[in-house]
């Protein structure tokens, strides 16, 4: 039973960074209609920058450059779906190609190392777990972030004319709104966050150059199992994931313990809300 | 009817033309049969792409990844248990589309995007599986000793063989899309509603098809296999999907030559491009290049259009700007 609580717990602290990737899949799908899955390759880039360079230079750095990657994928997406070839299928395909970049270029640049940096020498004690200081700043970064985003989508003018043109584009345009700024602003915000996680990711797991993917999956995975609306979900979502590879690495043997979380999320897809866009015949 | 079926072997007789008049050029030369055989091999994988995406819309990212069940069937088979590799050809054509077909069933329930994020995740439970086979699949150091095949010994027997292959391959695929069933499939891409009010049941319309096109890679696996008589958790990963992917949209998904010119194009290009690491860049920027210049591919394009387009760009420009945002 302490064994348990203490794997829930730890999942749950893994899972906060889950939760920062969760965030831009679900917006961006409820914006544009399409899936970025170079977003992990954001991430890992960040990791790598801020590893490289260090400090806090290194840090924002590493932000900088998440940004940078997010807005030529946002000028790729809003360029393949110009009117008359709006097909979300090739934008997604245009995001795994830059995924693939990113993953060899970081390969090339800086190596096969994996990446990893622990600030913190003493630990918490939590009722007799373990727990790196870093988990808090971790815990921390995420509730101001999410806190700092919820206030702009539910207070600013720009929130609102976000949700207005995830709702309703076109007739978020017929009142004015410039919805394909607003995609771009999308991809950007994705770009950032990913980076954040990014960061947070290096002080706490690490990760080399081939997590990319991997960590698509889980902002993806995070995003759909509670439904893709909703920010706050995406990261009860992240949580959920975090715990369930806790869990599997605890009591499974290795390789099921990698493998049962991406299963989890295969049920969760084929059972999940993303199918019922079928019923307008993938028309959202 | 005779017209339609010369209308539609024309671009396969073109193909078969083009492989004969290479063959003699090449025949003393092993490593260009080698690389022949390589070719075709990719060109199978690329059309089982052109078939799921061009045709269906489905796109997965894991052709490679039923390429390496096909392959690891047969080499599993064939090298641990002595069975005859047409026994593996048998079951490197049913693994992969018994495997493709209920993950579409569950995930298309006609929305293509979760699906190919499915075979992403697919892929990603694929390798590992691979490497944590134990001696199973040969773990991390794979399998070597897979015999090859008995009726195609030398390499220009294996030439001729994958060739024929890709042919026949070719043909059906050809027949299939003219077919009835062919027909609805491209309905069903284009609306799916529409093709639900004809009658059609899209989902398993699109599984079926998906599994087909599964089966298609996993005869390239099979031939994968055999050819390099090694099958390693290295062989086939998702880089190897990246590039057939690329392969199929390069030439044109939907068009039937198209992903073989992508991949004899790619193929080629990648004896002359430096170390393995940064191919992931270059195909990645191609990749990304072609989706922005001519999304259809090279056979795919109307070219003359596309360059009258660019002619009068500067007031397509400004309707583009009206209409943009509804289209949105």
């Amino acid at each position: 039973m302490y064994e348990l609580v203490e794997y829930l717990l730890r999942g749950a602290l893994l899972g906060i960074t889950y939760g920062l990737l969760a965030f831009p899949v679900s917006l961006l799908f409820s914006t544009t209609g399409s899936v970025d899955v170079a977003l992990g390759a954001y991430a890992v880039l960040a990791v790598a920058v801020a590893y490289t360079i260090g400090g806090p230079i290194g840090i924002l750095a590493a932000i900088l450059a998440a940004v940078f990657a997010s807005f030529i994928v946002g000028i790729i997406s809003l360029r393949l779906n110009r009117p008359g070839a709006v097909d979300h299928i090739t934008a997604v395909l245009g995001t795994f190609g830059l995924a693939m970049f990113l993953e060899s270029f970081i390969l090339s640049v800086f190596g096969t190392n994996p990446m990893i940096r622990q600030p913190f020498e003493t630990f918490w004690n939590l009722g007799g777990i373990r727990i790196s200081p870093q988990t808090g700043i971790n815990a921390a970064v995420c509730l101001v972030i999410l806190t700092a985003l919820f206030v702009v989508l539910r207070q600013t003018p720009f929130g609102r004319s976000m949700r207005a043109s995830a709702a309703n584009p076109v007739g978020a345009s017929l009142n004015g709104i410039p919805v394909r700024q607003i995609w771009f602003a999308t991809y950007l915000l994705g770009g950032l966050l990913a980076g954040i996680a990014g960061v947070l990711i290096l002080y706490t797991t690490g990760a080399d150059y081939s997590s990319a993917f991997t960590l698509t999956i889980w902002g993806f995975g995070s995003a759909i199992i509670f439904g893709m609306h909703s920010p706050l979900r995406g990261f009860a979502g992240g949580l959920m994931i975090g715990m369930v590879q806790a869990l599997c690495a605890g009591y499974l043997p290795g390789a099921w313990a990698t493998a049962i979380p991406f299963i989890v999320i295969f049920v969760v897809l084929s059972a999940g809300r993303m199918n019922q866009i079928a019923a307008t015949g993938g028309r959202v | 009817m005779l017209g339609s079926i010369r209308s539609r072997l024309a671009p396969i007789a073109v193909l078969a033309i083009l492989v004969l008049l290479i063959t003699p050029v090449i025949a003393g030369s092993a490593f260009w049969l080698d690389n022949s055989v390589i070719v075709a091999i990719f060109s199978l994988l690329a059309l089982s792409v052109g078939m799921a995406y061009g045709q269906a819309g489905i796109l997965s990212m894991a052709p490679a990844a039923f390429g390496a069940i096909g392959a690891f069937a047969t080499s599993i088979v064939t090298a641990r248990y002595g069975v005859s590799p047409l026994i593996g050809l048998v079951l490197a054509l049913l693994l992969p589309a018994v495997l493709a077909y209920p993950m579409a069933r569950a995930i298309t329930r006609l929305s293509p995007l979760p699906l190919s994020i499915a075979t992403l995740l697919l892929s990603l439970v694929l390798e590992l599986a691979i490497r944590e086979g134990g001696s199973f699949t040969g773990g991390y150091i794979g399998i070597s000793g897979i015999p090859s095949l008995w009726f195609a010994e030398s390499i220009f027997a294996m030439h001729v063989l994958s060739w024929c292959l890709v042919v026949a391959v070719l043909v059906l695929y050809a027949n299939l899309t003219e077919s009835a069933i062919g027909r609805a499939v491209k309905t069903a891409r284009h609306d799916p509603l529409r093709a639900t009010a004809d009658g059609v049941n899209v989902p398993a319309l699109l599984a079926c098809y998906f599994a087909i096109s599964a089966s298609v890679a996993g005869l390239a696996g099979w031939l994968y296999a055999h050819h390099l008589t090694y099958m390693g958790p290295d062989s086939l990963t998702m880089h190897v999907s990246i590039k057939i992917v690329l392969m199929a949209v390069i030439g044109g998904a939907s068009t039937l030559l198209g992903p073989i010119l992508g991949a004899a194009f790619l193929t080629l290009l990648t004896l002359y491009l430096p170390a393995a690491e940064t191919q992931g860049m270059i195909f990645g920027i191609v990749l990304i290049f072609v989706l922005l210049v001519a999304p259809n591919g090279v056979f795919g394009t109307d070219w003359k259009k596309l360059l009258m387009k660019r002619a009068t760009q500067k007031s397509a420009a400004v309707r583009t700007v009206a209409t943009g945002e509804g289209a949105a």
